[in-house]
């Protein structure tokens, strides 16, 4: 199978990026270099700072700065001070925090030299509130991504579990669960979301929301999983191999396990890695209509949502930035499902 | 045949009626109701409301009784065929649907159009030539649709739209259209006010067939009888297109009743961004307000439009892939 | 037609003696005003300026105009001829600038029909007095003039002779006494008196005196009432904003139309009849239906334009009022413009967007602050002015403290401890916020108004308590008890239950962004040592938060305390409708003591009960009650100021350089229902 897999290029592509991208979910407070909080509004609305890579040999660096608003456009204009350089050290010390959660350490990918690096490092601009965008980018994806993790996996299991039973058992438990699927697609998701949403008790802190989100998300995902298994479930069981394991009196269970399991696993892999970036279009879908994550909370759709008017895209297209990842890692889950889907196809091709 | 269609027809009914239940408790969730909304509309918008109004304004709606007897009070004039009167909008639930309904209906089906369209030959084609250059090329432009978030995209053409081509901004119609009653050039500035949704939308839910389609074709191809077909010397195309395409169909079948609600949902982001007058951003509005009349009737009629969609589907299931069994395992 | 004219009327005397007697009038808006504005957004805040009454018989127009439209509806005789549909004595008005030109269709924006306000402060001419364009001075407007009697008991108003509704039909005193006795004194119409037509608890009455005066009369005296009926209020607000949404207030209403839906003149039987062939419930809900002027195109108005097109539709249309009572000085019947187009924009950014485009011709509603750099790159593109408009409260975003918090002791207990609010209120880094958050164009300060409305307690009262000293905040804190820290350097709660944290509730969609301005709060308090929690709630989830008590500090924009006897609720917990400083201790006042919970606090106390007797007290002791209240208010800090006086709410004014007669500045004030006191009826297309 891995070889199959290795085969298609774009998978593998795909892969690394993902990998990458849980990379940043676990060392997040390591790749981010500024508190994601920290805010100052002689700083709102910085532009990304360019990087510059040489100065007499190999010596990153960024320029000082200094801002005020415009007068006239009331703009913040910024204007960088050449004179002023701000050397950049790859694993510079930083705040502190703790490695998994548990591990003390003060490291970051990047800092600066002789400065915290909150005031003066800005690679991908600041927020309104003069926030790194960079630092809290790192953050949102930890959140952004959990909670596809989270919500596929959910899914999933509610998914083959109850799709399997419907399809092979067939009969009462059929009618009821697709009567359940029926009902609960039937209600277009944006109610239920908002209903739900809505109803989570006040008092939640952001973590309990947060997981909470995660299980409304994947309360609506599922069905379209159990549906499908169904489907090919119903298909199956009249294949003449199951029905002669069948015949030769083999188990339920075994049928299921040995037969029917691996021939559609290859299905359930391609439906798995398109749910997983539904549930990230999701989060930001639910962020951007107020009703998902909301700020101070920092994921992928709360920093999108901020960059959801007219002012961003006319004077600080950079607030955009969240975006990319979002597309990247979209395209990645894409590209590396439809490897895996390709790998496990019992027939090869 | 008969007593399945009649079982069928039974459950449908039944599902319509959970999905009023369930329609109503979570318009009902979220905590305070349409007259705690109204006040804070009021109050953030410089109006004000004085404490005996919010007395008399609760009775009169009756929103001062318990959930169930607003919920029989509303099944009983949903049976009589009355959906009851928008709270907010002060008209009854009926005409304010009826005159976006349709709008809703023509920017849906143009958008499955452009999915179907786009979806299923490159489906095929990429099915048919995995690996290729052309298969990377056409799942990679499907898959951009997927992943580049619909609201933002949405915001973004807006914006470019003014910003470089002077287009009017957002709706269905033109300024001098809007009130204007049907004329050919209404209908023209409609069709011309409706490739920028459509496309958003429609290209949204490309990836997804397109990865089913593409999906269920390998699996198709592979099959003895494919080989067979093709060790007899028809045509690759004629093989393809005779059978695998028709099973690799059958996902497509099991989800056609859903695709309707599901444009619908996705279309109330979009029609928020675009400003276009569907039911979606009514019924955004509608939860939002707490309108439950308004509300329920909509989420009320995206399901009954489901569950016949589903009816429908299974039934073309049914045609499209013979080997389904009517009857359950025994 | 020959129409001769008193030289010297009643009305100019009654109006002197209405101000002698202790007619509102604010101090005039003094000339350093201008200079303290702050340098940012200078450029674009005018010189404050609108239409001027003309009182001087001398120079009232001798011949009236029309509109063409109309003047042809004349000529087909489907029209009386001007002269007989303004009323004897019409309102003159000098307009801003010129005699403007008559035609034209004004477009806005608007978000739904629940944006009422859009449009009500538009036609907000049917008021019975007004405020003048300063907002300083009370002016006739439906009513010609206004005597308060020396007691206070009664207040007389005149009518103008002559006056005709919008289907012609004469208003007169008759409509007066229909809405007081057939809808307020209604049970099934008016459950409960309302608070603006009582006097400590006891109940207003009102009478015709003759075809065109009206009496109102209380038990006691009521010295305010005269404000009463110049500000947005339940009483004074006029027809189109009190008879809309289900209200059933305003003063009068069209008898001769309204009558027809009533059940004391068609018996309840064909009153119910009518209303169940309309579709509704029962009579009620009909009548209410019949005298909303958005809803119903048929409804008689007194306003410069009328509904033709109701807002529950893709656009909201109003169409010239024929009988607008209102002419320029040189006779000609206002309105100048046709009609306005509303479009439906049910998304903030397309409104702006379109704003921003240019497809509006007028749009000071909805613009938001942080969308003016975008207005000021696209004005001269698309051939538009902006105009920013300060408003006069005195902070957009303030954390309101709940007095009455009882969900945990011991916040509670800080809560109501000054100096722990007072703390709290120095912490906070103003000019970061304004900066942030009002592009630098607000004014740091604490919750008093700004210094030149007459209830203002003073500069130094913006001052105090309100600007940054976080080593003060910290004494204040170590004092009070609060001076274990963890090692993150916050403080420790006294019973042992590890931090500190304070809830601060914001709300989501609000002009200005709550949530950011509450996060960087939370940034700004981490230096004092406090950690709050910030939680974003839909908007009506907060308003059912607050009323059932549950928040310990929420943030609200303090808009309408400028006038703070005509709107207290946003400075006091006097009404339970908005009650941020404790919903238990709104109902005890608004009921009088019998319900509720009494606040503890003496200083809350002795607020409340200043603010009760203010009624019965005279222009001049009202200002020093009003003076007084807000310095308890200010010292006590209940409510924390950020940053006010600001074009946030209303005062982003979008303004096609095709139109005429538009003030450089106009007041932005709650009570002058902005552009209300702009006069709209003088604006004008230049063709």
């Amino acid at each position: 199978m891995w070889w199959r897999f290795r085969r298609h290029k774009l998978a593998m592509v795909g892969s690394v990026v993902v990998l990458l991208f849980y990379g940043v979910v676990l060392f997040a407070d390591f790749f981010a270099y500024a508190a994601p909080t920290a805010s100052e509004a002689q700083r709102s609305l910085l532009p990304p700072q360019p990087l510059h890579w040489l100065d007499g040999g190999f010596r990153p660096h960024v320029y000082g700065f200094s801002g005020r608003r415009d007068p006239v456009t009331l703009k913040r204009v910024y204007t960088p001070d050449p004179a002023k350089k701000i050397p950049v050290r790859f694993f510079a010390r930083g705040f502190e925090y703790r490695l998994l959660g548990l591990i003390p350490a003060d490291r970051h990918l990047v800092g600066v030299e002789g400065a915290a690096a909150e005031e003066t490092l800005f690679l991908l601009g600041t927020d309104e509130q003069g926030r790194d965008l960079w630092s809290r980018l790192m953050y949102g994806t930890r959140t952004s991504l959990t909670i596809g993790l989270l919500g596929v996996t959910i899914s999933l299991v509610l998914g083959v579990l109850l799709g399997g039973v419907s399809g092979f058992c067939g009969g009462g438990f059929d009618t009821v669960i697709q009567r359940v699927i029926e009902i609960l697609r039937s209600i277009p998701t944006i109610p239920l979301w908002l209903g739900l949403a809505a109803a989570l008790p006040s008092s939640w802190t952001v973590g309990q929301v947060y997981f909470a989100i995660t299980l409304i998300i994947s309360l609506i995902g599922w069905t379209e999983l159990a549906r499908v298994v169904r489907g090919r479930f119903l298909s199956l069981r009249e294949e003449e191999f199951v029905m002669a394991a069948e015949l030769a009196g083999s188990s339920q269970a075994r049928i299921i396990l040995t037969h029917l399991v691996p021939s559609f696993s290859s299905h359930i892999i391609a439906a798995t890695t398109l749910a997983l970036p539904a549930m990230i279009i999701s989060e930001t879908s639910l962020s951007f209509l107020g009703l998902g994550l909301r700020p101070p909370a920092v994921s992928w759709g709360v920093l999108l949502q901020q960059a959801q008017n007219v002012q961003a895209l006319a004077i600080s297209p950079w607030l955009l930035t969240p975006a990319i990842p979002v597309i990247v890692v979209i395209l990645a889950f894409n590209f590396m499902g439809d490897g895996l889907r390709d790998a496990a196809d019992p027939y090869g091709h | 045949m008969l007593a399945y269609l009649a079982r069928r027809l039974a459950l449908a009914v039944l599902t319509i009626w959970a999905i009023t239940v369930l329609s109503f408790v979570i318009i009902k969730l979220p905590p305070g109701d349409y007259i705690t909304s109204y006040i804070a509309q009021m109050s953030a918008s410089g109006g004000f409301v004085s404490e005996a109004e919010v007395q008399a304004l609760r009775r009169e709606y009756g929103l001062d009784q318990p959930g169930y007897v607003q919920y029989l009070r509303w099944m009983t004039m949903v049976l009589h065929g009355r959906f009851g009167v928008a709270l907010e909008w002060k008209r009854p639930v009926s005409e304010v649907i009826g005159d976006r309904l349709w709008l809703t209906m023509v920017v849906s089906v143009a958008a499955i159009v452009v999915t179907w369209a786009l979806a299923m030959p490159i489906g095929i084609y990429s099915a048919v030539r995995q690996y290729s250059t052309g298969d990377y090329v056409a799942t990679f432009v499907g898959f951009i649709g997927l992943a580049v978030p619909s609201f933002m995209l949405a915001l973004i053409l807006l914006y470019l739209g003014f910003k470089y081509f002077n287009a009017s901004i957002g709706g269905l119609f033109s300024d001098r259209y809007a009130e204007a009653p049907w004329t050919l050039a209404k209908v023209w500035d409609l069709a011309r006010h409706l490739p920028l949704p459509t496309l958003i939308l429609g290209f949204a839910g490309t990836a997804q067939l397109v990865r089913i389609m593409r999906a269920n074709l390998l699996d198709e191809l592979g099959k003895p009888y494919v080989v067979t077909a093709r060790a007899r010397g028809l045509s690759e195309w004629r093989v393809i297109l005779k059978y695998p395409v028709r099973v690799a169909l059958n996902p497509f079948a099991s989800t056609i009743g859903y695709l309707l609600p599901y444009i619908v949902s996705g279309s109330i982001i979009v029609s928020l961004v675009l400003g276009l007058p569907t039911v979606g951003p009514l019924l955004l509005r509608a939860l939002i307000a707490q309108d439950m009349f308004l509300a329920g009737t909509i989420v009320l009629l995206l399901g009954v439009l489901t569950v016949v969609g589903t009816f429908l589907s299974d039934l073309l299931l049914l045609w499209i892939d013979p080997r389904i069994r009517l009857e359950g395992k025994q | 037609m020959d129409r001769t004219r008193r030289r010297v009327t009643r009305r100019e005397i009654l109006q002197d003696a209405a101000l002698a007697a202790g007619g509102f009038a604010l101090a005039g808006l003094a000339p350093e005003v201008w200079a303290q504005t702050p340098k940012l957004g200078a450029n674009l805040i005018g010189r404050l300026e609108g239409p001027e009454l003309v009182r001087d018989p001398a120079k009232w127009p001798k011949r009236f105009g029309e509109a063409p439209m109309l003047a042809e509806l004349v000529k087909q005789g489907k029209l009386p001829p001007v002269e007989q549909r303004v009323p004897q004595e019409p309102l003159i008005l000098k307009p801003v600038r010129e005699i403007g030109r008559y035609g034209g269709t004004l477009r806005r924006g608007f978000t739904g029909p629940g944006d009422s306000e859009n449009g009500n402060r538009w036609v907000s001419a049917d008021k019975l007095l007004f405020w003048d364009y300063t907002g300083n001075k009370v002016m006739p407007s439906v009513a010609q003039g206004w005597l308060l009697s020396e007691d206070g008991k009664s207040v007389t108003i005149y009518l103008r002779k002559g006056m005709k509704w919008s289907d012609g039909q004469p208003f007169t005193a008759d409509d007066f006494v229909f809405w007081y006795q057939d809808i307020y004194l209604n049970k099934d119409l008016v459950p409960t008196p309302n608070a603006d037509f009582m006097i400590n608890g006891k109940s207003g009455s009102l009478r015709k005196g003759s075809d065109t005066t009206v009496v109102f009369e209380f038990p006691e005296p009521n010295y305010l009432f005269l404000d009463i009926l110049a500000g947005s209020t339940s009483m004074g607000g006029g027809q189109a904003l009190w008879q809309m949404e289900g209200r059933t207030m305003g003063a009068y209403t069209p008898a001769h139309y309204v009558r027809q839906f009533h059940p004391k003149y068609i018996g309840k039987d064909e009153a119910d009849r009518k209303a169940k062939a309309a579709g509704f419930d029962g009579w009620v809900a009909y009548i209410k239906n019949r005298w909303d002027w958005r809803l119903n195109p048929d409804l008689p108005v007194l306003t410069p334009w009328k509904t033709v097109t109701p807002i529950n539709n893709p656009s909201w249309v109003m169409e010239r009022n024929p009988y607008f009572y209102e002419v320029d000085t040189a006779g000609n019947q206002l309105p100048y413009i046709d009609r306005i187009v509303m479009t439906l924009a049910e998304n903030l950014e397309v409104l702006n967007l379109r704003a921003i485009a240019g497809q509006y011709d007028l749009q000071e509603r909805h613009t938001g602050m942080a969308k003016i750099p975008v207005f000021l790159e696209n004005r001269d593109r698309v051939g538009y002015d902006l105009h920013l408009d300060p408003a006069l409260n005195g902070s957009d975003a303030t954390l309101h403290t709940n007095q009455a918090y009882s969900g945990d002791p011991e916040i509670a207990k800080w809560l109501q401890t000054a100096d722990f609010r007072r703390a709290l209120s120095m912490g906070i880094d103003r000019d970061q916020l304004n900066e942030t958050f009002w592009l630098g164009i607000g004014v740091p300060g604490s919750i008093a108004p700004a210094e030149t409305v007459p209830y203002s307690p003073g500069p130094e009262w913006r001052k105090k308590w309100a600007t940054l000293d976080v080593a003060q905040a910290n004494s204040f804190l170590d004092k009070i008890g609060l001076s274990k820290k963890d090692a993150e350097g916050y403080r420790l709660r006294t019973d042992g239950k590890g931090r500190l944290r304070l809830e601060l509730m914001t709300a989501a969609g609000t002009f200005i962004p709550q949530t950011q301005i509450g996060e960087m709060i939370k940034e700004q308090w981490k230096k004092i040592g406090i950690l709050a929690d910030v939680k974003e709630h839909e908007r009506s989830l907060f308003i059912t938060r607050v009323r059932s008590n549950e928040h310990q500090i929420d943030m609200w924009a303090n808009d309408g305390s400028e006038v703070l006897f005509l709107f207290p609720r946003h400075a006091l917990p006097v009404d339970p409708v908005e009650a941020n400083l404790g919903y238990p201790i709104a109902v005890w006042y608004a009921s009088a003591g019998t319900q509720g919970k009494a606040p503890k606090d003496p200083e809350l106390l002795k607020a409340l009960e200043l603010f009760r007797t203010a009624n019965g007290k005279k222009v001049q002791e009202r200002y020093k009650v009003a003076q007084e209240i807000w310095k308890i208010l200010v010292d006590q800090v209940y409510s924390i100021g950020t940053v006010g006086q600001s074009p946030a709410t209303m005062g982003v004014r979008v303004v096609s350089r095709k139109m005429g007669n538009i003030p450089e500045r106009q007041i932005n004030a709650q009570h002058c229902r902005t552009p209300g006191s702009s006069q709209p009826s003088t604006f004008f297309f230049k063709g």
